[in-house]
């Protein structure tokens, strides 16, 4: 069958591909244009019906405007509260993770339980234990003739927030790291062993940098989690994003409003994060079996 | 050559039980000089793999004894000393696997020189130039650079060849290294397997290949249920088995 008729009309098709086999073809590629077309208008109108109730039930754009840059200074609080908490939520989970896989029972059971209680009681609850009722055990610690003990049990709060999120989250990516590494084929452990390895090199060099790899997406997701968590600070009275919005919008009776703003930062936040994410596992996947 | 005759790999009576009763391997003994090429035969489920595994203490044999190139462990409990004395097995003996198992997130040059690097402390630029010289040697120099997902099977496992060459063992053990290969990519590794055995190398191979227990191996063992069922060179073991398991086993494969 001759096809270099249609050849001409669809130069992306390579030749010698028969006829009908181009039809079917030219009608994936109609389809998918299709979709693309449609999901945009969906999306179009998606954004259009938001805007336009916001609209009806009478927002006040003039008042959002002129307190946001009062409420985006909390960003600052935010990112130093999530930042230093995800970093010490790393800490505690590959420490975690190894205590979890240890042989040894004291490590084990303490990841263990360590994993189980964080796990099992509130976040809010945890946050106020740090902050209210540490305290309380530095005086009972005095008591019993440890001096200068309760000043350092008193935390400000900030500390005690970063504290309550990091050991939280700490407690969940434990797991996660722990999956991830178990995720990691046995050969790999073998082979690293054969070569002379020892158990920590083999952890190091082998393991751990495939195990990142597997983590990367569920961790970037626990970081997301944790700048929306960060505004249970505000319980203690530190100034980051959602205090602020909730304040201002009590004092004017224009919660609303404030709501509606901290919320779309937070949103912004975390689409910025997501791109982060993407970028970094497209740096991981280099190893990767590329179909050409 | 010299009259002092210790042979480079010795295993005395080792027996292997997993979990509690089931008994892989039976009081097995085998000795091999340096130089020499040995190839183990025998039915799947046999026990060959894990003898193997057993020599670089991949499993811990559960009873008896191994020795490579004068470095004795006895079975039994774990301690700092027989820790040490195990990477020291391990580092005389280089092992290929049947599923190869390069590191995925090394190159081909990465995953050569990783165990000079980390397991020998020397400098990278120190490693790289033996580490093309094997590059060469197996024939892929022009894969320098690549992951290991994007060769083939028969250039996994020569990478994997020179990756425990780089460590100048001993003794190679080979793991079925061409089971999961392609038919006909088999050939390229067998080649590979050959050339190391005429310079001299000390190999132990379980393999189906039998070109190469044939024409290469030195001397040929049968195994069955964890138990030697004969050995000798391969001549005899092929045209003229002593025992009537072998002869079954051989018609089985050939």
């Amino acid at each position: 069958m001759n096809n270099n008729t249609t050849d001409q009309q669809t130069p992306a098709i390579p030749s010698g591909i028969p006829q009908e086999a181009q039809a079917v073809l030219q009608g994936i590629e109609a389809q998918e244009t299709k979709y693309r077309r449609n999901l945009i208008i969906a999306f179009a109108v998606l954004l259009s019906l938001m805007i336009a109730s916001l609209v009806i039930i009478g927002l006040d754009f003039k008042f959002m405007i002129k307190w946001l840059p009062f409420i985006l200074t909390g960003i600052g609080y935010t990112f130093l509260v999530s930042s230093l908490a995800i970093s010490l939520a790393c800490v505690l989970a590959v420490l975690g993770a190894l205590g979890r896989l240890s042989e040894n029972p004291v490590l084990n059971s303490i990841a263990t339980s360590y994993v189980s209680l964080i796990r099992g009681t509130p976040l809010l609850v945890q946050v106020y234990m740090w902050y209210l009722a540490l305290p309380q055990i530095g005086k009972s610690l005095e008591e019993f003739g440890i001096t200068g003990i309760q000043a350092l049990f008193t935390l400000p709060a900030i500390p005690a927030g970063i504290l309550a999120l990091g050991v939280c989250y700490g407690a969940y990516m434990t797991e996660t790291v722990r999956a991830g590494i178990q995720s990691i084929k046995l050969g790999q452990t073998e082979a690293a062993k054969a070569l002379g390895m020892t158990n920590s090199q083999t952890m190091r060099r082998i393991i751990f940098p495939q195990a990142l790899r597997v983590i990367i997406p569920p961790v970037s997701n626990e970081f997301i989690a944790m700048i929306k968590d960060s505004s249970l600070v505000s319980l203690m009275g530190v100034w980051e994003l959602s205090y602020r919005a909730i304040k201002i919008g009590r004092r004017h009776f224009q919660s609303l409003e404030m709501l509606i703003t901290v919320a779309m930062i937070y949103w912004v936040l975390c689409m910025i994060l997501q791109l982060v994410q993407e970028k970094i596992e497209k740096h991981m996947s280099r190893g990767d079996r590329r179909t050409q | 050559m010299t009259q002092d005759l210790e042979p480079m790999v010795k295993v005395t009576n080792v027996h292997k039980v997993f979990g509690r009763k089931h008994h892989v391997l039976c009081g097995i003994d085998l000795e091999v000089n340096a130089g020499e090429t040995v190839v183990i035969l025998g039915p799947s489920g046999s026990g060959k793999s894990t003898l193997l595994r057993c020599i670089n203490f991949l499993e811990g044999p559960t009873a008896g004894s191994i020795e490579v190139d004068g470095v004795v462990i006895h079975a039994g409990e774990n301690s700092k000393l027989r820790n040490q004395q195990i990477l020291d097995i391990r580092k005389k003996t280089g092992m290929c696997f049947q599923s190869f198992n390069l590191f995925p997130h090394m190159t081909v040059l990465e995953n050569i020189i990783e165990g000079p690097t980390t397991v020998l402390n020397q400098k990278k630029n120190q490693a790289i130039p033996y580490a093309e010289e094997l590059l060469d040697w197996v024939g892929l120099t022009e894969k320098r650079d690549e992951y290991p997902s994007h060769l083939s099977g028969g250039q996994q496992q020569r990478v994997a060849i020179a990756r425990s060459l780089a460590m100048k063992p001993k003794v190679m053990l080979f793991d079925e290294p061409t089971s999961a290969l392609d038919p006909e990519l088999v050939g390229e590794v067998v080649e590979v397997m050959e050339r190391l055995a005429k310079e001299g190398m000390t190999i132990i191979a379980v393999t189906h290949e039998m070109h190469f227990a044939r024409d290469v191996a030195d001397r040929v063992f049968i195994m069955d249920n964890g138990n030697w069922v004969e050995e000798g060179p391969p001549d005899k073991i092929f045209n003229n088995p002593e025992q009537e398991r072998t002869r079954q086993f051989l018609a089985h494969i050939l």
